[in-house]
């Protein structure tokens, strides 16, 4: 059973250093006063988004050049259908991880997935990482959550829900929740 | 007193011989009987009296060698492409770590040119491995770094800045060092130790007869103590028994217990405990000691960066710390660090170029020492209840432990001067005065508490409210009881219709209960997200008596209230108390979809080696349906936009997303305001030590100081991601009806999915039958 949960964290792995490579994380506010201009426009951006969406709502995603049709503020609570992806410096963390968990030091490789994490807080692909170390540290209960938490900001990814739902089954199976696995399945095949 | 090295006694080198004579005399034998037994008498006391000195110092030599305090850190300072950080928040943070301004070049010392930075790290051994030095270089555009490269060094994409110490742990004796081993310090050190105190040090056997002969005769003709004769053994002696007195008893204990101590231990062993024991000042309440913490204090450098200038100072000092003091007597310090200087250079330990050069330089004391005792109060405070899970107090205090704490600085730097700007201007008079202030901020996925101030005054180390102030919550509830009722979809969405009109309930004790609104009006039939965003009194209890109070109050207990809660229908107005950090801990889940994250103060504690003794790691765990609570995060964004929290956007700019929740007790007892952005997470409380009244509100009270704190911080806006099973639809809340955008009244609402409305309403106001879902519903 865990021999089955390793195989196929070790696949999300791959796909996870796959998918790492997008952009970084969206644009922050930056205080008045605290002094320095912005001193060139965002990157562009790669946005999973469909066109016809009201881009409005992303505020926090928004470019900085002024949008021709300004929305006035007052309606408008955000929310974005795409998760964040993992900046470069989250990256290499989750490298280090990936080379401390193939050398089986699994504390380690927390340690350096909760760093990523603090840099990329709104990474599904850390916690699926995270998920993934605590399956080599034998803590399914630990993985398992992780495991949800990163479901809960895949966003509409139907490659890292599928990622996802599928590294539950396994952990579910594993901690001997077959009707939770056998659900996380179909949600996955659902996709 | 120590010993003032004289240059002529000490190369007048005398042999030692002795003096002494066998005395011949012809008296009578009785009077030898006495004399011998009063010897034996004398020689028994003696003994005895060496037994017990040899144990009193034995045991002080012992136990002092390894009683250290444990060490507080915050957070490092992680730099790497796109790290959010100010200009200004980052040479805050540097000089908080010690980092001094120059060329950058040297370690621990970085430059700075208008944006850029130049740094040049020290190195540091973090719980999971050394970090090395490293030369950075990087520019900081819109609070951001950009641009960032290692110059030199391991390359690398992020590096961590050595952590500034933010606290100690300290023994009962207020006694700090940094523990230093003797074949680790530069050997200079030790020399010019000898060379100005103890010549002889490893020839003689604890105490110089010679020395002492020499300095009395000295303080015989000077008519005062000039010199001192110890050895550093003798003034380590003294160190143990810190006092100024000076009596001949005590000389000839301090003798006694010296060549005790000689016969003992090994010379090194005398030397390194020396080095580590020896008294070098005073920070407050704090004593310095020994050479590792002094260079600490003075310098801002380890020992093993320091110049030759700088060693001479510190050795200096041993002759009186306070009255050489650099910082207080920079010219006498100069003074006698030159003296010094001179002394080695004639002891052959620098030759005269050097010594000349380093005549000439500065004194090279830092301005500051390089941290206060006890700046974070309140935040130690809470570190110090988590240690006391795991650790025992006389652990922590003598230990060396090393904590890794989650205190990030700038961001306490603008939760302290949010209060302090703030809590003046509420409230003038009496109240003014009365007025105390509490808030606590976390960061939102991980739960490390980043920042915690304990009243109006931040820098005091008194009543802490953040943890200690139980105050009933009001409104705060509010989102938990409209997250019970959503999360039954089939029953609750947030355009259901809900009723602002008042009623009476009756107990069955005969009490009865009428609520009211904060305004006191009544609105009839609202829609859920309007009656949370205006946080209504009555529609919250009519919903809440609806789903149950046995049900909210679960909700409550799922995300981490472990204190008992009423079950009286008055709770669903907030009668329950709570601290500002539990509240803190409940609003956790809400800002994160639903996982309740453990708040934490600690990522890790070391011995003093650096080996990892306890590690307190991250947890999530699932307690609400995410899709639930992504809709009532919608309403909670709609209070910062249209409710009650709508006056943060005078501080705060528009671009920031935030949402919140005002709170607000009988006659203002109790101000709160418990918001997220993207990042953060801040709790804020007002109110009186004595529970008394105050016209403020949660809008007027609590949430100026929130709006303050957020809007100095750089960070993300908050933007959920809209989780699985949740659509978001264009709806006109009047009619229960689909509608379309550009119609009025059209509001774009999350539904979770099947609960939306299967009408749909024109523009012109034609109600109709879904098209599509009447398409469903043929084919299925």
């Amino acid at each position: 059973m865990k021999v089955s949960v390793l195989t196929r964290a070790g696949a999300l792995g791959a796909f996870l250093a796959l998918a790492g490579c997008a952009s970084g994380p969206g644009s922050i506010y930056v205080p008045i006063g605290g002094g320095e201009q912005t001193r060139a426009p965002e990157p562009p951006r790669t946005s999973t988004s469909e066109p016809e969406e009201e881009p409005v709502w992303r505020k926090s995603e928004q470019p900085e050049e002024p949008a021709v049709v300004e929305e006035p503020r007052d309606t408008a609570p955000s929310y974005q259908d795409s998760g964040e992806r993992l900046s470069p410096a989250a990256q290499s963390l989750v490298n280090e991880a990936d080379n401390l968990l193939a050398q089986g030091n699994t504390s380690a490789a927390i340690s350096r997935l909760e760093r990523a994490q603090r840099i990329a807080p709104r990474s599904a692909e850390v916690y699926f990482k995270l998920s993934e170390a605590y399956v080599a540290a034998g803590q399914l209960g630990s993985a398992e959550q992780f495991t949800l938490k990163g479901l809960s900001l895949a966003g509409d990814n139907t490659r890292l829900q599928r990622a996802g739902w599928l590294l539950l089954a396994d952990i579910r199976r594993a901690r001997g929740n077959v009707a939770g696995a056998d659900q996380a399945e179909a949600r996955a095949a659902a996709l | 007193m120590s010993l003032r090295y004289n240059r002529a006694m000490a190369k007048s080198k005398t042999p030692r011989k002795s003096s002494r004579k066998s005395p011949k005399s012809g008296r009578r034998p009785w009077f030898w009987r006495l004399f011998f037994r009063i010897s034996l008498i004398g020689l028994v006391l003696l003994a005895g009296w060496m037994v017990y000195l040899d144990a009193v110092v034995t045991s002080r030599f012992e136990g002092r060698r390894f009683e250290i305090p444990s060490r507080v850190y915050a957070r490092p300072l992680e730099l790497y492409d796109g790290a959010s950080v100010s200009a200004a928040a980052l040479q805050r943070e540097l000089e908080l770590s010690g980092f001094r301004r120059g060329d950058g070049n040297k370690a621990g010392s970085y430059s700075r040119n208008g944006n850029r930075f130049v740094i040049s790290t020290r190195g540091f051994r973090f719980p999971d491995g050394e970090e090395p030095r490293r030369r950075v270089a990087f520019g900081i555009y819109g609070d951001r770094v950009e641009n960032f490269r290692v110059l030199s060094g391991d390359p690398a994409p992020i590096v961590r800045l050595e952590p500034a110490q933010i606290g100690g742990i300290y023994p009962t004796h207020k006694e700090d060092r940094i523990l230093v081993e003797l074949d680790k310090v530069p050997e200079l050190l030790p020399a010019t130790l000898m060379a100005v105190e103890d010549q002889h040090f490893y020839d003689h056997f604890g105490i110089a007869p010679l020395s002492i002969a020499r300095a009395m005769l000295a303080n015989l003709r000077a008519g005062e103590i000039v010199q001192g004769g110890s050895t550093l053994t003798q003034q380590l002696v003294k160190n143990f028994f810190l006092t100024r007195e000076q009596t001949l008893l005590r000389k000839g204990n301090e003798a006694l217990m010296s060549v005790l101590l000689e016969w003992h231990y090994e010379k090194d062993d005398i030397l390194e405990t020396y080095l580590n024991e020896v008294y070098l000042g005073q920070a407050g309440t704090r004593s310095i000691n020994g050479f590792g913490l002094a260079s600490q204090y003075y310098f801002g450098e380890s020992l093993n960066n320091l110049e030759i200038h700088q060693i001479a100072l510190l050795v200096g000092m041993v002759k009186g710390p306070s009255y050489y003091n650099p910082r207080r007597n920079p010219e006498r310090a100069t003074e006698r660090r030159n003296l010094v200087i001179s002394e080695m250079e004639e002891a052959g330990l620098v030759d005269p170029s050097q010594a000349a050069r380093a005549r000439g330089l500065p004194l090279g004391v830092s301005d500051q020492p390089s941290y206060s005792e006890n700046r974070y109060p309140a935040y130690i405070d809470l570190v110090r209840r988590h240690l006391a899970r795991d650790y025992r107090e006389e652990d922590l205090r003598s230990e060396g432990l090393r904590i890794f704490t989650t205190l990030n600085p700038a961001i306490q730097y603008a939760a302290e001067y949010a209060v302090e700007e703030t809590v003046p201007r509420l409230a003038s008079g009496e109240v003014r005065e009365a007025l105390e202030a509490a808030l606590v901020v976390t960061a939102k996925d991980s739960g490390e508490v980043l920042a915690l101030v304990g009243g109006k005054d931040p820098g005091f180390a008194g009543f802490n409210r953040a943890l200690d102030a139980e105050r009933p919550i009001g409104s705060l509830i509010k989102p938990f009881i409209y997250l019970s009722a959503l999360a039954q979809p089939d029953r609750y969405t947030l355009i259901t219709p809900v009723n602002d009109k008042s009623f009476v309930l009756e107990f069955d004790d005969g009490r009865r209960w009428e609520p009211k609104n904060y305004d006191k009006e009544e609105r009839g039939e609202v829609p859920l997200h309007e009656a949370l965003s205006n946080s209504y009194n009555l529609p919250a209890v009519r919903v809440g008596l609806d789903i149950g109070v046995d049900v909210v109050a679960e909700t409550l207990q799922a995300f981490g209230v472990t204190s008992p809660i009423s079950r009286y229908p008055s709770m669903l107005l907030g009668s329950v108390s709570m601290t500002p950090v539990t509240v803190a801990q409940m609003y956790q889940g809400l800002a994160t979809s639903g996982f309740n994250t453990p708040l934490r103060t600690i990522r890790e504690v070391t011995d003093s080696q650096g080996e990892p003794l306890n590690r307190y790691p991250l947890e999530v765990d699932q307690v609400a349906d995410p899709a639930a609570v992504h809709l009532v995060q919608y309403a909670m964004q709609e209070v910062m936009q249209e409710g009650t929290g709508r006056s943060a956007y005078y501080t705060i700019p528009e671009q920031l997303t935030v949402a919140g929740k005002t709170g607000t007790t009988d006659d203002g007892r109790d101000s709160w305001f418990a918001g997220f952005s993207g990042d953060l997470l801040a709790v804020a409380w007002v109110g009186r030590d004595d529970n008394g009244p105050t016209s403020l509100s949660g809008a007027s009270g609590a949430l100026p100081i929130w709006s303050r704190f957020m809007a100095g911080v750089p960070q993300h806006g908050f933007s959920p991601v809209v989780p699985d099973g949740v659509n978001y639809h264009w709806v006109n809340a009047e009619r229960q009806a689909l509608t379309d955008e550009y119609c009025d009244n059209a509001r774009l609402v999350p539904f979770i999915a099947g609960s939306e409305p299967d009408q749909e309403v024109s523009c012109s106001g034609n109600l109709q039958r879904r098209i599509q879902g009447w398409f469903e519903g043929l084919f299925r």
